[in-house]
């Protein structure tokens, strides 16, 4: 039952990275609704489908669009910005837009920069994602030629210019500040706020700031209407999304899912569970920041609420699934090692407690740490927690300290044996790229999941 | 405007506080200290980045960084004073920055002046749980030949790069790499030459920047901080002079928010050594037929004064050199005209006494909508704090429009007075229309006079009445005197009486003074010197001219002198004697040469704090515009225009401070892009400059801003040129 395609429709069947087969399909259609709408009604459309960011933190995207001034009230131009910085370990959905769905991605920039009255659209994209900036470069080009980018779009008076802009490989990029910065030119880090970038984002101008995912809904919205797009889904959690499964599963991939949908229908109905006759350990799902979930857990719906309750977070709705063979020191290690590399280096908290922890975890996969490092390695998760300027040191404390507090007596082990009891080999195998291998994603030497 | 009052409540007492005020700020007016390390409002916007400063907030989940909240009715607040989640915050951002410093205070220089030691004190955990191998880098790197970095020490608060970036705008320091990686270096890896690369020093929170001229010569529990002001140019910045021992060891800056913000130069703050120069003049030297100069006592120095003073009757000049108190210059005025009877002075500027109606702190500069740049002096290499002050006009919107033959506006050299006399009369050429329409509708002016040419003083000041008087606006003037006490010491010599004379053009005179070492270099005194029957010369060092002289009385330094000084701005500022001089002090020496003629001279400087009150308002003035006058015309012929730049980064002082010579000007030429092409001459090469059957070979600079015809070369490389000099590509 479970899988509920909008964005990815039709995908399968026609090549919709051309623009004649997306028009065919009804493609570019929303767009001439929306420009026949006075601004405030499409927004209001956004308002009404309740639609949740689908970045990671999952704010309303209607109410961030209100924040901006309205492009008759501010002297600034007014820019909107789209993250396609996607770096959380365990996702690759923004990217499976950008190839299958460029047009469908396209049409909701288009929307939503004419929704806030932007005469400018950013798109950062991800520098490793070299095919999906050339597929997204064509399909922009094939719209520009349309009329549907431009001077006076559709005849409408309404004038747009989209950038896109590859970035230099740096996770903290994603963070929307740090975007910002990195698209100014200067040093990727984060910047205080407040101001919000609604009010002064990139060049000190009102921004909006939204996810490939999230902008790619737009055209749905307008097709479907936001009352009937907010009936889909669950209460908080309107609409459908599209999971990055991976892991030890045995059809990984991204499925597009009503929000509401539990991780066991994800895992075992549409992933086809756990291969090799292995048992289930643990879930992330919610990309490599989240807490993680137990075995036990695993009948969680996939919504922000649901979610939260059981201690975690959707994020950005990567689900990676870990069988027995996992050693969770080794994926505590593995996971803080890349919030070391990817620490920006601005804060205190986060540049230097990372590093701390993974030299902590370190000693506990080696079996050399004492029963007292244990302690300190909890108390480091926690004086991260919360004392940062940007989300990323809290990405690292969260998950390490998910980890032993839900696996404990294994962290306990590694101290009271002197070793690893998983022979402190590679036991991250189809999880995570192994430990002190993670430059392998730079090279592009990682296959990544296809559509089961 | 007036400023609305919020009232919030820190650590459980209510304040009031105007709204929009810094959070840190606020608690410190009511004595309440939240620690920082990356905060400094003058870098620009807080960045949040230390953490240090996490307090609790009321409403808000997570602790907050303080510095970046600013003043809200009703906000709560609670410090680590009275929060214990805040208290657990700093110190946990405590434990995160000592992680990996080294704690090496006992040898660090910083040590017992430590912001960081400070705070740990007072916040941060007693003792470190970190069992591993610190982070190490190689240490210390010397940046510049006056600064050595050490990055262990460094606890990347980016006080340093952010003044690079946004204050000093050299963009010379940046951080580099990411993460616990995370590295201060310079772009490229190339030295820190920028004017002012100092601050840096005093910025750092740690000893990851320290002076190689301070480095381990001295602990902060051994030294005293004498607060005086900075005597190397006319800005008149406020430092602290450390001393050790009765020796200068340093110098900081002492913020005086409407002069300089704090920020000092390298000039002013690295330029002290020289006091024990080893060619420095510690005993009065007298010359002996025959016999040459001998040491001799105060007493027989006096004598020789006296007997050559009479002598010479009332035929007797005086060349200041802009560098004397207040105090020495009224003793040295009152010697030649009540003890001489003579009234020729050579002066160090021309100043005009109706420029007191447009007094205004340097800080309008920053506030104002036009700044309007005349002459042509580059602002940094006269009074750089000024240059700093244009540099946040900018920054905070204003039109900075500088007119001079490397401007915005280009004009010929030599044509400042000509420039401010057109836009007076409206009368502009094409290149000055926008400008004086700018000046028309603006009601914040400030208006800066940067040149040699002496009336300059007059022009802008017309100018000035003329926007004040039709345009309505709010006009501040600054001419920049080309020495530190440039606008006190002439006022000096008005004071004691009206006239002044000029030395006749020639035939013998009876005898010259020379006040100091800037005069002793002044080719129009060594004239006069030759022509001099008795030449009695005070200076610190001896030079061609103390060759010339009968006696030579040992000159002191501003580190050495009580008194007072009028910075270009008009302000009447005291300086303190921080070391004592090796020989007499310059004051008594005149006190007791002005008791030999029966004048009462104090031989010491006691201002009045009426004297000193700060910069009062402007006098009320009558104008008379002065009559348009034709620029100084450049001889006419082939070649180019020399334009001397007289460098900041000179003089006798710097000579003598060997970590200062990479801030020397380069043996450069300035070129413009078509002057330099035409000639077939290529970026950095070296080409032959000739003048006046001088040769002289210099590097080309190519500058696309120079006007074409006009070629700027650094005053000390220039000597012997004429006004107009030829290029040419070697081996043409």
């Amino acid at each position: 039952m479970p899988i509920r395609e909008l964005l990815l429709q039709g995908a399968d069947e026609r090549d919709l990275t051309k623009r004649e087969e997306y028009e065919a399909a009804g493609g570019y259609k929303s767009l001439r609704k929306a420009l026949g709408m006075e601004r405030q009604a499409v927004l209001d459309e956004l308002l009404a489908a309740n639609v949740r960011g689908r970045g990671g933190a999952g704010f309303p995207m209607g109410r961030k669009a209100s924040f901006l001034p309205k492009p008759e009230d501010t002297p600034k131009p007014i820019y909107l910005v789209v993250n396609a910085d996607e770096s959380e370990p365990g996702t690759f959905k923004d990217r499976e837009i950008m190839l299958r769905v460029p047009h469908l991605f396209i049409e909701g920039v288009i929307t939503a920069a004419y929704t806030i009255g932007a005469g400018t659209a950013f798109i950062y994209v991800r520098g490793e994602y070299l095919t999906e900036f050339e597929v997204l470069k064509a399909a922009l080009e094939e719209a520009r030629e349309a009329g549907y980018v431009g001077k006076d779009v559709l005849g409408s008076g309404f004038d747009l210019t989209i950038v896109v802009h590859r970035g230099a490989g740096a996770y903290i990029c994603g963070e929307e500040t740090g975007l910002l910065e990195s698209l100014e030119g200067k040093r990727g880090q984060p910047r205080t706020k407040p101001p919000f970038p609604a009010i002064s984002g990139l060049y000190a101008s009102p921004t909006l700031i939204n996810n490939v995912e999230t902008l790619a809904t737009v055209p749905k919205i307008l097709e479907m209407g936001g009352a009937k797009y907010a009936a889909l889904g669950v209460e908080n959690s309107a609409g459908t999304r599209v999971f990055s499964l991976s892991g030890n599963v045995a059809r990984g991939g991204n499925y597009e899912l009503e929000l509401g949908t539990t991780l066991r229908e994800l895992i075992y109905d549409l992933g086809g569970g756990i291969p090799d006759g292995r048992e289930l350990k643990a879930i992330i799902p919610g990309g490599s920041s989240v807490p993680v979930l137990n075995a036990t857990e695993v009948d969680t719906p996939l919504d922000f609420d649901s979610m939260a309750q059981a201690g975690s977070m959707l994020g950005s709705g990567a689900v990676i699934v870990i069988d027995d063979r996992c050693c969770m020191v080794q994926l505590g290690l593995r996971v803080a090692q890349f919030y070391m590399h990817e620490s920006c280096g601005k804060c205190t908290p986060c540049r230097e407690g990372t590093r701390w922890m993974v030299q902590l975890l370190r000693k506990i996969e080696d079996g050399e740490a004492t029963q007292g490092e244990l302690d300190v390695l909890l108390d480091v998760c926690d004086r991260i927690l919360g004392n940062c300027l940007c989300p990323l040191g809290d990405a690292a404390a969260m998950p390490v300290a998910s980890y032993v507090a839900k696996f404990r007596e294994e962290y306990q082990r590694h101290i009271d044996e002197g070793a690893c009891p998983f022979g402190g080999g590679s036991s991250l195998e189809g999880v995570l790229a192994p430990v002190d291998q993670h430059h392998a994603h730079l090279r592009g030497q990682i296959e990544v999941p296809t559509h089961a | 405007m007036s400023v609305e009052l919020v009232t919030v409540t820190i650590d459980d007492r209510e304040i009031q506080a105007p709204k929009g005020q810094g959070m840190v700020e606020t608690a410190a007016s009511a004595g309440i200290e939240i620690p920082v390390f990356c905060y400094e409002p003058r870098l620009g916007a807080p960045v949040g980045a230390c953490r240090m400063c996490l307090c609790e907030v009321e409403g808000m989940p997570k602790l907050q960084a303080a510095c970046t909240l600013t003043a809200q009715d009703g906000m709560v607040l609670k410090t680590a004073q009275t929060s214990k989640q805040a208290a657990e915050g700093q110190d946990a951002v405590l434990e995160f920055i000592l992680l990996n410093h080294p704690l090496d205070c006992p040898d660090c220089d910083k040590g017992g002046e430590c912001p960081l030691q400070d705070l740990t004190f007072r916040y941060g955990p007693g003792k470190t749980r970190m069992q591993f191998p610190k982070r190490t880098f190689d240490k210390p790197i010397p940046i510049s030949p006056l600064i050595a970095l050490d990055r262990e020490r460094c606890i990347l608060c980016y006080r340093c790069t952010r003044f690079s970036e946004n204050v000093a705008e050299d963009g010379q320091l940046v951080a580099v790499n990411r993460g616990a990686q995370s590295i201060i270096a310079t772009f490229e890896d190339e030295p820190y030459r920028a004017p002012f690369s100092g601050n840096v020093l005093e910025l750092c929170p740690v000893g990851a920047l320290t002076s190689t001229t301070y480095r381990f010569r001295a602990r902060p529990w051994e030294i005293q901080n004498v607060p005086t002001v900075c005597g190397m140019c006319p800005s008149g910045c406020n430092v602290w002079a450390t001393t050790r021992e009765g020796k200068v060891a340093r110098i900081l800056s002492r913020n005086h928010p409407e002069v300089h913000e704090g920020w000092t130069c390298d000039k002013g703050r690295f330029t002290y050594d020289h006091l024990r120069a080893p060619d420095r003049i510690t005993a009065p030297l007298v010359r002996v037929r025959r016999r040459g100069f001998e040491e001799s006592s105060y007493d027989a120095a006096l004598d020789a004064a006296e007997a050559g003073l009479r002598e010479a009757g009332s035929s007797v000049v005086v060349a200041f050199s802009g560098g004397e108190t207040v105090e020495q210059a009224k003793a040295l005025t009152r010697i030649v005209r009540e003890a001489c009877g003579s009234e020729m002075a050579l002066l160090p500027e021309e100043w005009d006494p109706g420029l007191e109606a447009f007094r205004s702190p340097l800080s309008a500069i920053r506030d104002a909508e036009v700044c309007l740049v005349l002459g042509d002096q580059p602002v940094l290499e006269r009074s750089p704090i000024v240059d700093l002050w244009l540099r946040s006009a900018r920054r905070a919107g204003a039109e900075v429009i500088q007119v001079n033959p490397a401007g915005d506006v280009q004009a010929a050299p030599g044509s400042a007075a000509q420039v401010a006399a057109s836009l007076r009369e409206g009368d502009v050429p094409t290149e000055l229309k926008a400008t004086g329409k700018r000046l028309r509708s603006a009601k914040r002016i400030a208006l800066i006079w940067s040149d040699d040419d002496p009336s300059g003083g007059r022009h802008v000041g017309a100018l000035a009445n003329d926007l004040h008087e039709n345009g309505k606006a709010d006009v501040s003037v600054y001419v920049l005197p080309r020495t530190p006490n440039g606008r006190g010491v002439p006022a000096a010599w008005y004071e004691a009486g009206e006239g002044r004379s000029e030395p006749p053009e020639e035939g013998e005179i009876g005898a010259l003074i020379v006040s100091g070492d800037e005069a002793a270099y002044d080719p129009r005194v060594a004239e006069l010197a030759g022509r001099a029957r008795f030449v009695l010369t005070t200076a610190m060092f001896q030079s061609d001219l103390t060759a010339w002289s009968h006696v030579v009385v040992p000159g002191t330094s501003y580190l050495e002198r009580d008194g007072t000084m009028v910075n270009l701005e008009g302000r009447k500022q005291r300086l303190r004697r921080a070391v004592i001089p090796a020989g007499l002090d310059e004051l008594e020496f005149l006190s007791r040469l002005g008791e030999r003629f029966g004048l009462d001279i104090a031989a010491w400087a006691a201002p009045t704090a009426e004297e000193l009150a700060d910069l009062p308002p402007g006098d009320e003035f009558a104008w008379s515009s002065p009559d348009p006058q034709a620029p100084t015309g450049k001889a006419a012929g082939p070649g180019l225009d020399l334009v001397r730049v007289r460098s900041l980064f000179s003089g006798a002082g710097v000579e003598r401070i060997p970590q200062l010579q990479f801030q020397r000007p380069a043996p450069e030429i300035e070129l413009a892009f078509d002057d330099a092409e035409s000639r077939g001459i290529a970026p950095g090469e070296t080409v032959r400059v000739l003048s006046n059957g001088t040769s002289r070979d210099l590097r080309a600079r190519l500058n696309r801003k120079l006007r074409v015809g006009v070629a700027r070369v650094a005053g000390e490389h220039a000597a012997g040129f004429e006004d107009r000099v030829q290029v040419e590509k070697i081996g043409a």
